[in-house]
């Protein structure tokens, strides 16, 4: 059971209600009841409740806490990509200041729909491949701090495939690295994506709710990150600090 | 729509953690199917006679039909509680706070059960010494306690993956042994000779035996909020160990009958009929390695039903129904090690203090066992009563869902009358102790003392789309 048998594809019809039913969630709103949504779609209720069930199973779907009610969950978000928002100008601005500051590569990532969009990477030190990061989010700096804001981190990581030699492939490992940057708000990686290069990253929190927006890194050499110097940790944070209500 | 917590109820626990190997494992060994193999076919021929494989397969209807009730509550909700939070649900506080009491009653004399049957077992296997001996028997009994407690306090992953290792091992070695003996064919003998004439009436006193076998099945349940998936992983383990377990005892008492057919008397005129099988072919080897199994599977049950045991009171305690120091959990570990350092030691004297007193092992553990499984009984039966009222109130009552619970609930309560009927002590015990902790639940509820039981893992603001953005 803990493989998934292959999927044989011939079941169109089961495919196409579940689908309908997750539309009829977005389409009721919150707290929809199974007996509406098999009144809505027509459905004969034990394969509404079936579906619903495995949509729950699934996480696409949450029960709210009354146990009749159903929303979109977490999971659904992966569905729907969406658009890179423009970087505001006060955001280029701060992001620029720390480029005047530090004669490291400065990069931002925003977090959108547990995704990692690199919005204004450093033109004079460039990143590491968008897609490697965005596919191997344990890898980085930046991806560690969305991680680490998930419930569970295993929903957003594929595979757990080293890069380099220093790569973490270790799931215990990780999650105790996970523990770590939620206790100091600051992630890093050294050599795990390229050998001699190494990150740092703050996380950029609204000040309105405290939730994740953005990421703030800095690269440079793999041994200066591995025991960084505090007031360049402070700048850091200071930085990360002011980008939080010009992005959240 | 319902107002969404930040936080669930429950926190504190290792949320959203297990596979489903560390969670069918914990499920398989809380019913220590090893043991229950080698010795309750015995117990259930001494009463059905012939009927001994068809009172198997009854009772692994019946437990299908429990994990099936259980399954309703499941798929649509994850508690640490068990299966109180789930009768909570759809019978209310009373009867859920007396579900609670009969489910740590259950699991502690379960607990207990487990840690005196390695104990038990395990002075054969160190050959005669201090272990024989009535302070070596307690001594063993407070050792495996610890090492017990240690390993939940722990945390729940090395707990569950000690279980998934030591059970694999132990229910292996144990398939092996009676392939062995089905392939060695019947005893010679004489022929069965006058069969004792038992009816019909044979199969259902066999069914109470065999149903006690099954007892524990139901542990991954309180597991739901550390599973990944939970509303996936936790029926499909609950429904998965019954299934596999109903098979393994039909199994077992099939090889067992067959093998002494030839014999006067049959399966149910043995004392120790795996132990005659092999020995009388001059398999010297298989009473150890039986015997190292037989310890194995009783000490992943203990563990098993530890952690059961300490989520039970962890939640009752998070519902204000016990002390609420109980329900703390370790900063590191992420375990309620209160609730583990008060319950599983306790488990633990129930054995050593009736074992240092003098009451033999063997005594010891059939009397547990008895008393667990009346525990047990009340828990399903609630559980199954409860199923079809909580999909109505929810509005998705199903048919199925009626006649499961048609099925069950009688053959659930005819199994508490024979037990009670069988130990009227026990039966005493609970026509008392239940009413009267369902009676307290409901009088403190009016006076305003006691919320609502039946904490659960709900839906966080976090877990819903429209927050996450």
């Amino acid at each position: 059971m803990s493989d998934p048998p292959p999927i044989s594809g011939r079941q169109p019809r089961a495919v196409r209600t579940a689908l309908a039913v997750l539309e009829e969630v977005v389409a009721a709103g919150p707290g929809v009841t199974a007996k509406e949504i098999s009144a809505a779609l027509r459905l004969p209720p034990a394969t509404t409740y079936r579906v619903l069930n495995l949509l729950v199973g699934e996480e696409y779907l949450v029960r709210l806490p009354d146990l009749r009610g159903f929303a979109l969950g977490r999971r659904a978000a992966r569905l729907a990509p969406v658009g890179v928002p423009r970087l505001p100008t006060a955001a280029r601005g701060v992001v620029d200041h720390l480029r005047s500051r530090v004669r490291w590569g400065v990069h931002l990532a925003v977090f959108d729909g547990g995704r990692l969009h690199l919005l204004d990477p450093d033109p004079d030190h460039p990143p590491s491949d968008p897609d490697l990061l965005a596919r191997l989010p344990q890898a980085s700096a930046l991806g560690r701090l969305l991680l680490a804001d998930q419930p569970d981190w295993r929903a957003l990581v594929r595979e757990l495939r080293p890069v380099t030699e220093h790569t973490v492939t270790d799931p215990d490992r990780l999650s105790r690295l996970l523990d770590e940057v939620t206790e100091q708000g600051l992630a890093s990686q050294t050599g795990e994506l390229r050998p001699d290069r190494g990150c740092l990253a703050a996380a950029v929190r609204s000040p309105a709710d405290g939730r994740l927006v953005a990421g703030l890194a800095l690269s440079g050499p793999a041994a200066r990150v591995a025991d960084p110097d505090p007031e360049l940790v402070a700048l850091l944070r200071e930085h990360a600090g002011s980008l939080g209500p010009l992005l959240g | 729509m319902a107002t969404l917590r930040d936080r669930s109820p429950v926190h504190g626990l290792e949320r959203r953690r297990l596979g489903p190997a560390d969670v069918v494992a914990q499920s398989i060994a809380g019913s220590a199917p090893s043991a229950a193999m080698a010795a309750t076919p015995v117990i259930v021929a001494g009463l059905a006679g012939p009927w001994t494989v068809w009172s198997f397969v009854a009772a692994a209807v019946i437990a299908l039909l429990v994990a099936a009730s259980i399954g309703r509550f499941t798929t649509r909700m994850a508690a640490p509680g068990g299966l109180y939070p789930l009768t909570a649900q759809g019978l209310g506080s009373g009867p859920a706070f007396a579900g609670g009491v009969a489910a740590v009653l259950g699991y502690l004399l379960l607990c207990a059960a487990a840690l005196g049957g390695a104990v038990l077992y395990l002075p054969p296997l160190l050959g005669a010494g201090p272990a024989q001996t009535r302070w070596g028997a307690t001594a063993a009994a407070v050792l495996c306690g610890l090492i017990v407690t240690a390993l939940v306090a722990r945390g729940v992953r090395p707990a569950a993956r000690v279980v998934l290792l030591v059970e694999a091992i132990a229910v292996g070695a144990l398939v092996g042994v009676f392939a062995l003996l089905l392939a060695g064919g019947p005893l010679p003998g004489p022929g069965a000779g006058p069969q004792p004439a038992i009816g019909a009436a044979g199969l259902v006193a066999g069914v109470v035996p065999a149903l006690a076998a099954f007892i524990g099945f139901e542990v991954a349940t309180s597991l739901g909020a550390e599973t990944r998936r939970p509303f996936r992983t936790v029926p499909r383990a609950v429904f998965a160990t019954a299934a596999v377990t109903g098979v393994l005892y039909v199994f077992a008492a099939a090889v067992q009958t067959s093998g002494f057919a030839a014999v006067p008397g049959g399966l149910g005129g043995q004392v120790q009929p795996v132990q005659v099988l092999a020995t009388t072919r001059g398999w010297w080897w298989i009473p150890p390695v039986l015997h190292a199994a037989l310890v194995l599977s009783f000490l992943a049950c203990a563990v098993a039903t530890a952690t059961a045991l300490s989520r039970v009171l962890f939640s009752l305690a998070r519902d204000g129904a016990v002390p609420g120091v109980l329900g703390r959990t370790h900063r590191r570990f992420r375990t309620p090690h209160v609730a583990v350092l008060a319950a599983v030691p306790a488990a633990a004297a129930a054995v050593a203090v009736p074992l240092a007193a003098g009451v033999p092992p063997e005594v010891l553990l059939v009397g547990l066992l008895g008393a667990a499984t009346v525990g047990f009984l009340v828990t399903y039966l609630l559980v199954c009563l409860a199923a079809p009222l909580f999909l109505r109130r929810i509005g998705e009552l199903t048919p199925a869902a009626v006649a499961t619970a048609a099925l069950a609930v009688p053959a659930l309560f005819a199994a508490l009358v024979a037990f009670v009927v069988a130990a009227p002590l026990s039966g005493l015990v609970l026509a008392v102790a239940l009413p009267a902790g369902a009676g307290w639940a409901v009088l403190q509820r009016r006076r305003g003392d006691l919320p609502a039981l039946g904490v659960y893992d709900e839906t966080v603001a976090s877990d819903v789309w429209h927050r996450v953005r």
